[in-house]
């Protein structure tokens, strides 16, 4: 009887607008527009404040025109030197939120992060080798990249024996992570003080000096997979179904899974060999877009926009919170993920379950 | 248009089903039962294709289900697994729409087809009412309503459930059978569960399927098969069985198992558990009648009981429309 008095469902389920452009049709769900479209508003802002705050300070209407290409003096401080590392903070920001979606849907769990189950150690072990054998320094970054990817084949091929199952690819994860940093640690012990240095600083995270080259490189790759994330997006619907529910609506839950958690992987490897072991923007970002969106799993397009605000505010507050000396942005993104953690831990399950 | 042919599976090393043939007929309500571990849930898991057989084939309409397209088989096969994990926050709506997977692809995420099934499904299911409460604050009965929902909402010609009446409440478990009966008789789907009571089995299985050690021991109506010499074979379990007083279906009363159980009347006449009685030696008149009572009357009015909070008449009813 109360079915007759609601109207049908014709427009989707509820909270969700459909798009319809011929034969496509997709679901949005409203709170994540006006998530989206809030946090684009204040990433605008924060890159504002961003190319304007620093020595010199540039006023906001000249960082403006400097934007326009009217030819300001100040296009050299803001074209060349802060706009770059800007825009590589917001796509870094991005990539993490996109990978720390994609890995913690298929651990279904919030503590799975690429720096939790290893693809950050293993980035940074690798780099950390380059770094401290006198390598070139065009190669710290493809080394990182086939570190952090190493560690996701190993990670695969430890937790894909039960099907990725979500606590043993998270408990795997951590096993691996803890390997490789104790690796790392002897590598670093046994180095050459300069070079251990830099290799410290590599493994906090830092986005000073980088610019364009890595940028590219993030944007190429997040590109390159914009298919197989627009089906991402799709498959996390399904990704809280328990294999036996997934089975009988038609689904390969662990082909889909090894899918999703392989793109996960992909992406974090190719950022953190960009821009360096950046921790928690990637555990942070996909959790505080789930519960802005308050969406029973984290939203891709909202985490990667609050992804690429925390890393720029970071990246912001790092270079002028003690200036003129300089945090590594790791550093601050770290001291809003410490708090963050313990807030998860306290709030737990209040919700009876 | 379920069978299966020379079925063997199991889990790791465990063999469950060695061999398995059996034909389960469609536009029925199936029930199988066996004692724990017999592998009923096993058989109901190969069937619907979430256990991958070892050796041998499940046929759906007579073509071998391995062949066909996983989502081919979702539209015409719906599954209810035994404790599906209720993902945290999502909506009654949003869950039953998940239904609609096999009908949908990334680029084409809802129709106008979607939405009528998820309507009707839940109109079905008595959740309509619930479609904007997050499933995790449900009570189970609502739950379990629910997923059978989303089964629905596949629009599927058969629908197998492995024991969706465990860890409810009586009168929840009789709203969850009135509900698979009407799919049957109203809607004509073929409708196969698992169910661990033999009573709830005997009165709403058109067509039953007792099992043993991995093996099928008998098949057919509920009047023509359920007899205490089967129930014993099955369950090792002396019983007498008798006909309902509600349907006329056989009621299972299990025999007196410890002497000191025995209440005023006729308790001398039942011997004791490990003696085995004769069928014959239990059922003195008096035992039988005052033994149905104690078990008829929750038969009776726990649907009244159970109607309170969610619909009373239906759930009432139905005993009596059964009644042949």
């Amino acid at each position: 009887m109360t079915a007759l008095t609601r109207p049908t469902r014709t427009a989707g389920l509820p909270g969700r607008t459909l798009l319809r452009l011929g034969p496509v049709s997709l679901q949005v769900r409203r709170r994540a527009v006006l998530v989206g479209v809030v946090t684009t508003g204040l990433l605008l802002v924060a890159g504002v404040l961003s190319l304007s705050l620093g020595t010199p300070y540039v006023a906001t209407p000249d960082v403006l025109r400097a934007l326009s290409g009217a030819g300001t003096p100040y296009d050299l401080v803001v074209l060349d030197l802060r706009l770059p590392r800007l825009v590589l903070a917001a796509a870094a920001g991005a990539a993490f939120g996109v990978a720390g979606t994609l890995i913690q849907s298929v651990a279904r769990n919030p503590l799975a992060s690429p720096d939790i189950i290893g693809i950050t150690q293993g980035a940074g072990l690798a780099a950390t080798i380059a770094l401290t054998s006198g390598a070139a320094a065009v190669l710290v970054a493809p080394s990182a990249l086939l570190g952090g990817l190493a560690a996701a084949v190993l990670l695969l091929a430890l937790g894909a024996r039960h099907g990725l199952a979500a606590q043993r690819f998270v408990l795997a994860g951590v096993a691996v992570a803890f390997a490789l940093r104790a690796v790392t640690e002897v590598v670093l012990l046994t180095a050459d003080p300069i070079d251990g240095l830099r290799a410290q600083i590599w493994l906090i995270g830092t986005l000073a000096g980088k610019g364009w080259t890595e940028t590219v490189w993030i944007a190429a790759t997040l590109a390159v997979l914009l298919p197989v994330l627009a089906w991402a997006g799709w498959a996390l619907n399904s990704s809280a179904l328990d294999d036996d529910t997934a089975r009988g609506i038609g689904l390969r839950p662990v082909a889909r899974r090894i899918g999703l958690a392989g793109t996960g992987v992909v992406v974090a490897a190719m950022v953190t060999a960009q821009v360096g072991a950046v921790d928690f923007v990637a555990l942070v970002a996909p959790q505080l877009a789930r519960r802005l969106v308050r969406a029973e799993r984290p939203p891709m397009v909202c985490a990667a926009l609050v992804g690429a605000l925390l890393l720029v505010l970071a990246d912001l507050a790092g270079r002028r919170l003690f200036a003129p000396t300089q945090l590594p942005a790791g550093v601050l993104t770290a001291a809003i993920g410490g708090p963050y953690l313990m807030f998860l831990l306290l709030r737990g399950r209040r919700r009876p379950s | 248009m379920l069978s299966t042919r020379d079925l063997v599976a199991g889990y790791d090393e465990r063999t469950v089903l060695d061999g398995l043939d059996l034909d389960l007929p469609a536009d029925a309500f199936t029930v199988i039962v066996g004692p724990n571990a017999c592998g009923k849930s096993t058989l109901l898991r190969t069937m619907a294709r979430l256990l991958t057989p070892r050796r041998g084939t499940v046929l759906l309409d007579g073509a071998a289900i391995r062949d066909l397209p996983t989502r081919e088989v979702a539209r015409r096969l719906g599954v209810l697994p035994q404790s599906p994990l209720v993902p945290e926050g999502v909506t009654v709506a949003d869950l039953v729409g998940r239904g609609r997977q096999p009908y949908q692809r990334w680029w084409r995420q809802w129709s106008a087809d979607d939405g009528a099934a998820v309507d009707r499904a839940m109109a079905l299911a008595d959740v309509a009412g619930l479609a904007d409460r997050p499933v995790d604050t449900l009570s189970g009965g609502q739950r379990q309503r629910v997923w059978i929902a989303m089964t629905l909402a596949q629009d599927t010609d058969a629908l197998l459930l492995d024991e969706p009446t465990t860890f409810l409440d009586l009168a929840h478990q009789v709203e969850v059978l009135d509900l698979l009966h009407r799919l049957r008789a109203e809607r004509g789907r073929t409708v196969v569960a698992v169910l661990h009571d033999l009573n709830q089995a005997a009165r709403y299985a058109d067509h039953l399927v007792a099992m043993r050690s991995g093996a099928v021991v008998a098949t057919g109506a509920p009047r023509e098969i359920l007899t205490a010499d089967l129930v014993r074979e099955v369950f090792g379990l002396d019983c007498v069985v008798v006909p309902c007083p509600v349907t006329g279906a056989p009621l299972v009363v299990p025999g007196l198992t410890c002497p000191s159980l025995a209440g005023p009347t006729g308790a001398a006449a039942v011997p004791a558990p490990a003696a085995v009685p004769a069928p014959a030696a239990v059922p003195a008149p008096a035992t039988g009648d005052s033994v149905v009572a104690g078990a008829g009357n929750p038969a009776t009015t726990s649907p009244a009981e159970a109607g309170a909070p969610a619909h009373p008449a239906p759930a009432a009813t139905t005993p009596v429309a059964r009644h042949p």
